[in-house]
């Protein structure tokens, strides 16, 4: 059994217009989890829940093998680097090396070369006031300052949004860089499909507040793909029998594109029904988004 | 360090398996020598974007048939491997490719003797006549 960086335990959030959970999730300590989801499916206030920013209505949650219903312990968020979506205007009049004076006290692990290191490496002045920056900059100055105290987990809400694809590219290097000693772990959301597929170990799907499922990622590409089929056998009635089938269309010339979450059982399917796989196409990140989206709808409707 | 190691995502082959046949090539062709030391798992992950789960197992299963070694704290190496080993291995991914051929051959309905009168052919381009 892996160990667990991050728990939630049937963790509910109720708010007058949105419900979150109820959240079963385990994250495990040494890899890359994304999560992946629709806007507004409830990634960053489960990340707020977890670094204990709002509080749960329900349920029991685990940080770095600290429960946050306990008493708060300074030294296991001092563990944790956070980079959120959104930063605060608040301190937009503030010098960015004033920010950093101040979020370093914080850290004791704070390695003041690291971060020059980071600062050089995305090409940012933390002489300028942080209300002054592009978009691009802040965000890049924001990331430096998360990993500055070599954190044991990361949290990371949407990293790459604003940056250009040099600075995507760097950010992808230096987080790869940050997992190769081992024991660290990496919780992001994204909708970036390169970057999930680049980074990740593990996805989670959310979807309305709920977790849909955590795959490993390898299993889950190879196992979401699209067969097309055709012949005097082939109807729509019995590819409807397909293991795993998740939808099924018209390809043109009699042919049916047919789509299965379980492609290995579905091949041995076809072989036994003596039904030729002309084609076959593994889906993208975004098509098993869109499906699950649309099950998920239905199921909601019913 | 880089690997001629191609993946194929549209293969109905799972992505260890796929790693494993062409690692395991290069191991026994003699094209990665005995004692070189492999990427980290996080590194090849990164290579072939792939994830270290995937890497693991490779690692793993090629350590298990000798292959590999992997040292505490250093790193994963090519193992010393046998001759008799190496001639059982050699054959494996030529196999491979041939069943793939087949397998195309099926899909547009090629005969048995269509392809094996193919296969004769190719030979002759290839060896010469």
């Amino acid at each position: 059994m892996t160990d667990t960086a991050v728990s939630l335990a049937d963790v509910e959030l109720r708010r007058p217009h949105f419900q979150l959970g109820p959240i079963d999730l385990e994250v495990p300590k040494g890899y890359v989890t994304a999560i992946v989801g629709p806007n507004g499916s409830g990634k960053s206030s489960t990340f707020r829940l977890v670094l204990d920013l709002i509080k749960p209505d329900k349920g029991e949650i685990n940080l770095l093998g600290q429960s946050t219903t306990q008493e708060e312990d300074w030294r296991v968020k001092s563990k944790v680097g956070y980079l959120p979506e959104l930063f605060s205007p608040h301190d937009d009049k503030l010098k960015a090396s004033i920010k950093t004076g101040f979020v370093k006290k914080w850290y004791p692990e704070w390695d003041v070369n690291r971060y020059q290191e980071l600062l050089r490496l995305f090409e940012v002045d933390d002489h300028i006031k942080l209300g002054k920056m592009s978009k691009g900059m802040r965000r890049k100055y924001e990331f430096a300052l998360t990993l500055s105290h070599h954190p044991e987990l990361l949290i990371l809400d949407e990293p790459s949004s604003g940056l250009d694809p040099l600075a995507w590219r760097t950010m992808i290097e230096v987080l790869h860089r940050y997992m190769e000693p081992g024991g660290r772990t990496i919780l992001m959301a994204s909708h970036i499909v390169e970057e999930v597929k680049r980074l990740a170990d593990y996805i989670v799907f959310m979807i309305h507040g709920r977790v849909l499922g955590v795959y490993e990622k390898d299993e889950l590409f190879g196992s979401w793909h699209a067969f097309y089929v055709h012949g005097e056998k082939v109807s729509r009635k019995l590819v409807q029998q397909l293991p795993g089938q998740c939808g099924i269309e018209e390809a043109g010339g009699g042919m049916l594109r047919v789509i299965t979450r379980q492609a290995p059982d579905a091949e041995t399917w076809c072989g036994q029904e003596g039904i030729t796989i002309t084609h076959r196409q593994a889906l993208q990140l975004d098509d098993i988004l869109a499906i699950l989206v649309e099950q998920e709808r239905t199921r909601l409707r019913s | 360090m880089w690997l001629p190691i191609q993946i194929n995502e549209q293969s109905a082959e799972p992505l260890y398996y796929q790693i494993e046949v062409q690692l395991r090539a290069l191991i026994v062709s003699g094209q990665l020598e005995e004692g070189t030391l492999l990427p980290s798992i996080r590194e090849f992950a990164q290579l072939l974007k792939c994830s270290v789960i995937t890497v693991r197992r490779v690692y793993q299963d090629l350590e298990n048939e000798g292959l590999l070694r992997t040292k505490q704290g250093t790193g994963t190496y090519v193992a010393r491997i046998e001759q008799n080993a190496m001639e059982s291995y050699r054959l494996d991914a030529v196999t491979e490719a041939l069943e793939a051929a087949v397998d195309a051959g099926k899909l547009v309905q090629c005969t048995r003797e269509e392809l094996a009168q193919l296969f004769q052919d190719v030979l002759e381009r290839k060896f010469g006549g």
